[in-house]
């Protein structure tokens, strides 16, 4: 096999991936320019639900918390589970195992019982209820992935920049920013985006831990089943995701975030 | 050394926009506000409602959600003093009332108090040494509709969900104690009391090649009705009212000759209410004429307690001509409470059932 | 101070944070789940409550639970086998064939999905599947009489529901590890004589080990107890341990039960996944 059938059998099997992550996100869009409030066939084109939308408080207001609180849980996440991953790749100690262990439960155990138990003992610490709950839940359940992800990458590379480093006299400090974050640079963008879509997909935890009147987007749009799972919501998703494309080729036209050596 | 200035920067606008978020998170309770807990579209949150309530007595209306009975009473017990005014099943109130989540309520606050049938009014459910801890508000019956569109003849008896001719066309609701409620009406049997659990677990067993999927929300009983999944499946009095009228949607609801599930629903003052008064303005406005005719008129709506408010609908409306008819109520069996051993018995069962669907 | 005291240091400083907000936020409460497993009852609402250990040996007796514990994690496997077969070769493509701005540009495709809300997702799958769908209304007339697509409501959609879900974790994962990997590594071992596929083999796959072992991680942990695609996709298929669970929480008010059958779950996890990783290792890796 020519090193160029190669190629063309890798990009178009990468194509035929991304068709199959991208067609049910294909349909959500089509549907929210469908006239059908019960998503009946055959299409028919409106912009109808996009002009409820807008009239929709509710909604707008619910999808601005959900972007404030991920991006604020990207933040906070993806710093102390960077520094945790490192503390735990660069490092060996007793307990060690312990630590590692302890990230399965936030994954494993259902969100419901996790959110049933935030919500019972917020209550019973006075932590209570409301955005603040929610955040604290949402980074809780971002860590392990960002631990995860940052740890993933950390373990690929291998100490040996750092040591090269400290031999050449580097201070820790100086060792951390000048050489290991930008090894670490795509991995936590990786983790960062992961902490984003956690948070801002996340309803089961918001759902518990939301005070009456304020909610989140997935919080919504869960509900909304109850009521009637109009096409307003895959006019909000398509918006969201039409615009989360337009900031992704934005980011990548003016930065790399790299990892090329 | 240019790097370590980001990094505190980077920590204080977390802090900050941490502590913004929790500053906005301390509700601010507006005066003449009240809080309403009840399933999302029934009833309480109807726009034009809140809006005539407001006109009248000036309050504002804010709503919380629950998904199930079970949410429900979490979200009482974590939220002491949240709440103005809850919906809660008959089968509920007295276990709410004697973990102290709801208080009595003085009838003399609520004018149409004499306007309610007696027999759900002054119901042993809601009536707990001579107090009132509820106040009686919707009721209806959970039985089974089936598309007018793909059924021509109509099915007088709960068998048709067995009908083989439907296979694969009924739709069911996933919940434990609705099947095993309606496999004891099937199999003949008290459903508060069934004495032959065998015999509802190998009926509810038979719907295997019966059931195309669960329903567990009424927009999904619509979408799947609408899509012709379902040519016949089991529902709500009330729902089937909106589905009919709201939807548009050619359907019918059957009370079939072996009997039907009968449900009524209370509205109480959750214990702790910052605002009493106003929630018992509310629940009278509930149950006011002028409300319920133009809720089930426009929309679909469970029976009224309110037995002038029902005087008050079309003559061919469903929650009158059916509903109102007293040889269908007697066939109704009415839902008794249930202890907790109980349900996690139902909730068995019904997981045995299900996981022979699979097997 | 000391080099062991400020290694000491380090290591609390690192791992401090992010540990004490997951105590306060998730290990505490779930203590009391834990401690509520061994109790008959919930000791809320003055319910009385005694010792017990009949919810764990409920989960051993009970072929309702262990049989649904069985299918969750065969869920598990299928959809996580799935997701690294069909994840490993496009990270590959991605790490080593496609260069400069594309790379970033498909790497922030492929997570792109992740923003899109699940349910909206899910939904839009059954669209797809159902009889009368997408694929099927293109399909149905040109097949055999007999024949039908119709896989909504099925154990495959299920499975194609959340690989479709899941299958970004493994991309990237994989991805990112292959993209630490030096090509200089590769180069002198093919200058040395080794074939593409040597490698492949002995240099790549064995340090790619961290990404797929983590996209494992990330996959088959939550596919366990899903609830939501199941529900959707699988109709009345969709009994498995994820709704069970729940049911003890949302339907019977049975949380001791609940929090039992969770935490089997999340030993019978920690089991697999330890006996998983030092057997993948052992294989996968050099010599």
């Amino acid at each position: 096999m020519t090193a160029n059938t190669g190629r063309w059998i890798g990009r178009t099997y990468l194509g035929l991936v991304l068709v199959f992550l991208y067609l049910p996100i294909a349909i959500m869009i089509l549907m929210a320019f469908n006239r059908s409030a019960l998503y009946e066939l055959p299409f028919t084109f409106d912009t109808v639900w996009f002009e409820a939308l807008a009239k929709n408080d509710r909604l707008l207001t619910a999808s601005f918390n959900s972007v404030v609180i991920a991006a604020v849980n990207a933040v906070i996440a993806t710093t102390i589970g960077t520094l945790a991953a490192l503390g735990l790749a660069r490092y060996s100690f007793r307990g060690k195992r312990l630590l590692q262990i302890l990230l399965f439960p936030p994954i494993t155990i259902p969100w419901l019982i996790i959110g049933t138990s935030m919500l019972v003992f917020f209550f019973w610490t006075g932590i209570g209820r409301g955005l603040h709950a929610i955040l604290l839940g949402h980074v809780a359940l971002s860590l392990p992935y960002v631990i995860v992800v940052v740890g993933a990458r950390l373990a690929s590379f291998g100490p040996q920049l750092e040591e090269a480093a400290a031999t050449l006299g580097a201070t820790p400090w100086q060792t951390l920013w000048r050489v290991t974050v930008p090894i670490l640079a795509p991995g936590i963008m990786a983790a960062a985006l992961f902490a984003f879509a956690v948070s801002f997909d996340q309803f089961v935890i918001s759902y518990f831990l939301a005070s009456p009147g304020t909610s989140t987007l997935p919080v919504e749009i869960y509900t909304s089943i109850r009521k009637g799972f109009t096409p307003e919501i895959n006019a909000i998703s398509s918006i969201i995701i039409l615009v989360s494309m337009g900031l992704m080729m934005l980011v990548v036209r003016h930065f790399r975030f790299g990892g090329e050596r | 050394m240019i790097r370590k200035p980001i990094t505190r920067r980077m920590a204080l606008a977390g802090m900050a926009g941490t502590a913004a978020l929790a500053a906005t998170s301390t509700r601010l309770r507006a005066a003449g506000q009240i809080t309403v807990l009840n399933w999302q579209g029934y009833g309480t949150d109807e726009a034009w409602a809140l809006e005539l309530f407001k006109e009248k007595t000036g309050y504002d209306v804010v709503h919380d959600y629950f998904n199930s009975e079970q949410e429900m009473l979490t979200k009482l017990r974590t939220a002491p003093g949240a709440y103005d005014v809850v919906l809660i099943n008959s089968i509920y109130v007295e276990a709410a009332a004697s973990e102290g989540l709801i208080q009595p309520i003085d009838t003399s606050t609520i004018g149409h108090f004499g306007d309610l049938a007696p027999s759900l009014r002054d119901s042993e459910r809601f009536v707990i040494d001579g107090q009132y801890n509820a106040i009686a508000w919707v009721w209806g019956v959970t039985s089974f509709a089936y598309s007018t569109e793909r059924i021509s003849e109509r099915p007088s008896s709960i068998q048709a969900l067995w009908d083989p001719a439907h296979a694969g066309k009924v739709g069911w609701r996933d919940d434990a104690l609705e099947s095993i409620q309606l496999g004891a009406i099937a199999t003949g049997q008290d459903m508060n009391n069934p004495t032959d659990l065998d015999a509802i677990r190998e009926k509810l067993m038979a719907l295997g090649p019966q059931i195309k999927t669960f329903w567990s929300s009424e927009d999904e009983w619509n979408k799947y009705m609408a899509a012709g999944d379902y040519d016949i499946a089991t529902y709500w009095s009330g729902s089937a009212a909106r589905s009919k009228k709201a939807m548009g949607l050619p359907v019918e609801f059957v009370v079939p000759e072996e009997g039907a599930i009968g449900w009524f629903d209370g509205l109480c003052i959750a214990a702790g209410a910052p605002d009493p008064a106003g929630a018992a303005s509310f629940i009278n406005f509930m149950v006011d004429p002028e409300f319920y005719v133009r809720w089930d008129n426009e929309i679909g709506a469970p029976a009224s307690a309110n037995e002038q408010a029902n005087m008050g609908l079309p003559e061919d409306a469903m929650n009158r001509a059916v509903l109102g008819d007293p040889e269908v109520v007697k066939r109704l069996q009415w839902m008794a409470p249930i202890s907790d051993e109980q349900l996690q018995a139902n909730q068995e069962l019904w997981d045995e059932v299900k996981t022979s669907f699979v097997q | 101070m000391d080099a062991t005291g400020r290694r000491r240091w380090a290591i609390a400083g690192l791992t401090g944070p992010a540990y004490l907000w997951l105590a306060l936020t998730v290990f505490l409460p779930l203590s009391a789940m834990f401690y509520f497993s061994f109790l008959t009852a919930a000791p809320i609402g003055g319910r009385e409550s005694a010792f017990t250990l009949e919810h764990y040996i409920d989960f051993f007796t009970k072929s309702v639970y262990w049989f649904n514990a069985r299918r969750s994690l065969e869920l598990g496997v299928h959809v996580t086998l799935i997701c690294i077969l069909i994840g490993y070769p496009a990270a590959l493509v991605l790490a080593k064939q496609i260069s400069g701005r594309w790379r970033e540009a498909l790497f922030l495709l492929i997570i792109l999905p992740f923003w899109s809300n699940a349910l909206v997702r899910t939904f839009s799958w059954t669209m797809v599947l159902r009889g009368d769908g997408l694929i099927g209304r293109m399909i149905n007339p040109l097949l055999p009489a007999g024949w039908e697509f119709d896989l909504l409501f099925t154990y495959p959609a299920i499975v194609i529901g959340l690989v479709h879900a899941y299958l970004p974790y493994a991309i990237l994962t994989i991805y990112i590890s292959l993209q630490a990997i030096d090509d200089s590594f590769i180069e002198a071992a093919r200058s040395l004589g080794a074939s593409r596929l040597k490698a492949f083999r002995r240099i790549t796959l064995p340090l790619s080990i961290p990404g797929v072992l983590a996209g494992i991680f990330l996959i088959f942990v939550p596919v366990i107890g899903s609830f939501m695609e199941p529900r959707i996709l699988g109709g009345k298929n969709a009994i498995m341990l994820g709704p069970i669970i729940e049911n003890q929480f949302v339907t019977a008010f049975n949380w001791p039960l609940g929090s039992a059958l969770s935490f089997i779950m999340l030993g019978i996890v920690l089991l697999v996944l330890a006996i998983a990783s030092p057997v993948l290792r052992r294989h996968l890796s050099v010599g």
